[in-house]
């Protein structure tokens, strides 16, 4: 029950996705439609398991008095209120659970991911110390991209965006190909572990 | 100066200040953001997935339609709960294994499609083509030369590349010079994607400080 | 809605897999049979023992990013093999696991992995439940969380392994700032760039699958990577021969290969 189920489960369902690729019949259609329903619905009761080892975390921290522990407090707080805020009002266009979606999340998403701007600089100046031969071909590559985007790199010389494009559809696309036949056999047998449960580190207990 | 009435937009403005501060250093601002941030989150995507997944998928047409069948994901999810009872915590693989089961079950096929198959056939391309070569001929320049050698080296740099993911055998003699060779164009692939993200990035930027320039102090239109 | 029993223009993707899988337990029993099995060095994975090292001598936690996929993308499967073998010698070494998720499911996942890999090296007294915990969700709620998780806790050394997204360079370069010794691996491609000039050791692509063979050296994992490997050489055959045949206008092969 402890370990055989599980991995019976795996190697059952596994195998079922498996089969059903290869049969359109509208049996095999609905089967799929099911699993990915159900997916969704298993996903969000993790979703209370995940939140509840949340509050976890941080109530320790308040009852401990960590360090930072006023902190939590507005983890847990931000959190009871959008779930009171959701399950009162509702998630229609213009109730406050979406205003709180739209002016605090949203900005908040879109400022950390603008912080990017800022990251990429540094690692460009990091990967302009380097002094290998490698590195010095991912910076020269990175370069002349960088100048076929932008009006800037045409006007110092019209083929630059030219030999941009060429870089990307020719030795860009080759090292993607590479990667992605590779990745793919990758991904295969690491799913064909699991299934025949060679790879069972999931459940527990190692070997 | 033109400031903005509206204090969701204040709101959304002093949230952005928060998170840049991060930028000098970890600081009281930041960490309040960031509290909040995985606070509301947290909740938004409880309530999301009760409405959109829970809700319509499985307490409609279990207690309302009468779908049995729907009992099956109910008892999965419940399984995950177990975990709070540590003697029976072993309860939630039956649902740890589901999820990894249909998950490694349908890569298997759409990896082979999508990733071995489509590229298999994406590489193989004429080697050389006398249209290419006669355009050349008649008019040689950079471009020219350029469309002639793409292919052939797309080709080599497949090969080279997919040689250098050779784990069984030391890379040494035709092996190791094939995958020196990949590691070029490794390197000028990675190039190539940073070069390319990098405007990406800075519109990003643009956007936000636009947002705190326009909506919020008025000072750009 | 179709009522045909098999696709047939997805016969190739059949006989790839068949072939495939028939090439992966034929070396998977090779190796069984107890065959010596070579892997080359990959420097990431050699400096695995270092950097986990590194972390104890200085009395510092290690950083565990499982990426931010669910547990149903391989990379992340791929990744908790490889979190298993860092968490036994972090156990055996004593030094605190730090795993912090996106993905719910995944963390109950890493939960039992870390459990079993701290009871495989002799220390179940040494794991931490509370150290394996859900953030959010939300993909930069998750980032901006970990970011202060990395210049808080000051981790000694950051692993960032499985599948990511933009994320990748903002958590790579907030760790770099901090001076820790910092081994990524994805198979994202767009994001294997930031990793490699931010971080100290980068696993490429399939790279990541293979490390848990390495790591192991379990016959069974080592001999799937034979298959792999001999799967490659099949690959270029055939690419090849596609290529010689387009070269003289036959692209009757080279269609054999479109999927439905």
């Amino acid at each position: 029950m402890r370990r055989q189920l599980p991995l019976a489960i795996c190697f059952v369902m596994g195998v079922s996705m498996v089969v059903q690729f290869f049969i359109p019949h509208r049996v095999s259609q609905e089967f799929y439609r099911t699993i990915l329903d159900w997916y969704r619905i298993v996903f969000a009761f993790s979703l209370v398991l995940g939140t509840g080892t949340l509050i976890k975390v941080h109530w320790a921290k308040i009852s401990k008095k960590s360090k930072g522990w006023q902190y939590s407090i507005i983890t847990i707080g931000g959190l009871v209120f959008m779930l009171a805020v959701g399950f009162i009002t509702g998630i229609q266009e213009g109730t406050l659970f979406m205003k709180i979606f739209e002016y605090v999340e949203v900005p908040l998403e879109a400022t950390m991911f603008s912080l990017l701007a800022f990251y990429i600089a540094s690692a460009a100046y990091r990967a302009f110390r380097a002094r290998t031969v490698e590195a010095t071909l991912l910076l020269i590559a990175a370069v002349v991209l960088m100048l076929g985007r932008i009006p800037f790199g045409y006007y110092l010389w019209h083929k630059i965006p030219g030999i941009a494009e060429w870089i990307l559809t020719n030795p860009n696309m080759a090292a993607k190909r590479g990667i992605v036949i590779g990745v793919g056999l990758g991904m295969i047998s690491t799913a064909l572990k699991i299934i025949l449960g060679i790879e069972r580190s999931y459940i527990g207990g190692g070997k | 100066m033109n400031l903005s009435p509206d204090p969701w937009v204040w709101l959304a403005a002093l949230l952005t200040l928060c998170i840049y501060s991060f930028l000098y250093k970890d600081n009281p601002f930041y960490k309040a953001a960031e509290h909040l941030f995985v606070g509301l989150s947290a909740g938004y995507f409880l309530v999301i997935y009760w409405y959109n997944a829970v809700y319509p998928d499985m307490v409609v047409p279990l207690f309302k339609q009468g779908k049995l069948l729907c009992i099956i994901p109910g008892l999965l999810g419940l399984f995950f709960f177990f975990r709070f009872i540590p003697k029976v915590g072993w309860v939630s693989r039956w649902s740890i294994a589901f999820y990894i089961g249909v998950g490694a079950g349908m890569s298997i096929p759409a990896t082979m499609q999508m990733r071995i198959l489509e590229q298999m056939k994406g590489t193989m391309q004429p080697f050389f083509s006398l249209e290419t070569w006669h355009v050349f001929v008649e008019n040689p320049s950079l471009a020219s030369f350029g469309a002639l050698i793409g292919i052939p080296l797309m080709i080599v740099g497949v090969m080279c590349t997919l040689s250098y993911f050779f784990f069984s055998r030391e890379h040494k003699g035709v092996l190791g010079g094939m995958s020196r060779i990949g590691i070029i164009f490794l390197m000028i692939g990675f190039g190539a994607s940073f070069g390319y993200t990098v405007m990406a990035r800075i519109s990003l930027l643009i956007g936000r400080v636009q947002f705190l320039m326009s909506d919020w102090l008025g000072v750009i239109d | 809605m179709g009522q045909e029993w098999f696709s047939l223009d997805r016969l190739n993707v059949l006989i790839g897999v068949v072939v495939y899988t028939a090439l992966l337990l034929y070396f998977i029993y090779q190796a069984k049979k107890g065959k010596e099995l070579f892997v080359r060095k990959i420097a990431g994975l050699e400096a695995v023992d270092e950097a986990i090292g590194r972390a104890t001598e200085m009395g510092k936690p290690i950083l565990y990013i499982p990426g931010l996929s669910t547990i149903s993308d391989v990379a992340t499967l791929a990744s908790l093999n490889i979190l298993s073998k860092v968490a036994k010698k972090a156990a055996q070494y004593e030094t605190r696991l730090i795993v912090p998720c996106t993905d719910p499911i995944v963390m109950p996942v890493c939960q039992e992995v870390v459990k079993a890999a701290c009871l495989d090296g002799g220390r179940p007294d040494v794991y931490r439940e509370e150290d394996i915990y859900y953030i959010t969700y939300s993909q930069f709620g998750y980032v901006a969380a970990v970011d202060g998780i990395m210049v808080r806790e000051k981790p000694a050394t950051n692993f960032f392994l499985g599948m990511f997204w933009a994320e990748s360079l903002i958590l790579a370069e907030t760790g770099a700032s901090t001076g820790a010794i910092q081994i990524a691996g994805t198979d994202a491609i767009s994001q294997l760039p930031f990793f490699i000039t931010a971080c100290d050791y980068t696993l490429i692509g399939e790279e990541l699958y293979a490390a848990s063979a390495y790591l192991s050296r379990e016959p069974l994992s080592l001999g799937s990577l034979k298959g792999q490997d001999w799967t490659k050489l099949i690959i270029g055959g055939l690419v090849l021969t596609g290529v010689i045949l387009s070269t003289f206008g036959l692209r009757f092969f080279a269609n054999y290969f479109t999927t439905g």
